[in-house]
């Protein structure tokens, strides 16, 4: 988790620091269990094939974890995600890198609007975001 | 159909401890999940729920006769039950109104929002939005969420 951020700190069309995930397959066991997801495209491989997957997958669920997460570390403690969408384009797969990315996209008033994507080791956005925080001012 | 409301409100509480299992199999290690003090120093009166766990939490336990041959429960809430071999999670948006502390007790209704017919490359498929309110103990609303998913 990141200091604090304030409102008078950012800047339009600034970027975020990245943030890496690489998912084991032992932490989508986790996140299969800790969502009550018994779905078999997450821990079975065999049977990932049978719905025409290479490999199992990333959940789409924890790639929006993934997503807050990295733009409520950004805010800080002091800040509050107010808004997120995004989006499913491309499948995420375990043992491989998973990029987030992130610019501020305009100010209005203490609300800060973020342009936010996720993207696998070759460039591919998987995920794009969108999402509005409310940061303090210094005080 | 449209509207209407897709399965009775579900109301649980999240405790400190789904907070933190959450969080902790997403890697996710912000103290304000974790750590009263941190919490209470950003103004909060205890520590917080991952706001994307809202969509998880509640979920009733299920017996194992209701799994499908995919692994997924036979009839699973939130959805119009399509006749389809598939059904995808296509992406959510949220709106986080009030935090959510640990030990709250939520209550959420999802209503049907849209069901559209598109064509794609992969052939056609059904674009169902739901819309799903939380609210806690107090009667606040604390997010809503729009969840698209796509059957095929």
């Amino acid at each position: 988790m990141t200091a604090q951020r304030y409102l008078e700190d950012v800047s339009v069309g600034e970027a975020m620091p990245a943030m890496v995930k690489n998912a084991s397959r032992a932490q989508l066991f986790l996140f299969s269990a800790a969502t009550n997801n018994p779905h078999r495209i997450h821990y079975d491989r065999e049977y990932a094939a049978v719905e025409g997957h290479p490999d199992v997958l990333v959940h789409g669920p924890l790639q929006g974890a993934w997503l807050s997460q990295f733009v409520v570390d950004w805010a800080g403690p002091g800040g509050r995600l107010v808004a997120m969408g995004w989006q499913n384009r491309g499948r995420a797969f375990p043992e491989s890198d998973l990029t987030f990315r992130g610019k501020v996209t305009s100010i209005s008033g203490d609300e800060v609007s973020l342009q936010v994507w996720e993207e696998d080791a070759a460039g591919t956005v998987l995920m794009p975001c969108t999402a509005r925080v409310r940061l303090p001012r210094r005080p | 159909m449209i509207g209407q409301r897709l399965s009775e409100p579900v109301t649980g509480t999240i405790t400190s401890r789904d907070a933190q299992r959450f969080a902790l199999a997403a890697g996710d290690r912000n103290p304000l999940y974790f750590d009263e003090a941190v919490a209470r120093a950003a103004g909060y009166r205890t520590t917080l729920v991952p706001p994307v766990l809202l969509a998880w939490s509640l979920n009733p336990p299920r017996p194992l006769d209701d799994l499908r041959a995919d692994g997924l429960y036979r009839g699973e809430g939130k959805r119009v039950t399509l006749n389809v071999k598939r059904v995808m999670f296509g992406g959510e948006e949220w709106e986080f109104l009030e935090p959510v502390f640990a030990g709250d007790t939520i209550t959420s209704e999802t209503r049907l929002k849209s069901l559209e017919e598109k064509s794609g490359g992969s052939g056609p498929f059904v674009l169902q939005m739901t819309e799903t309110t939380y609210t806690n103990q107090d009667g606040a609303v604390v997010a809503r969420a729009v969840g698209r998913s796509i059957a095929r």
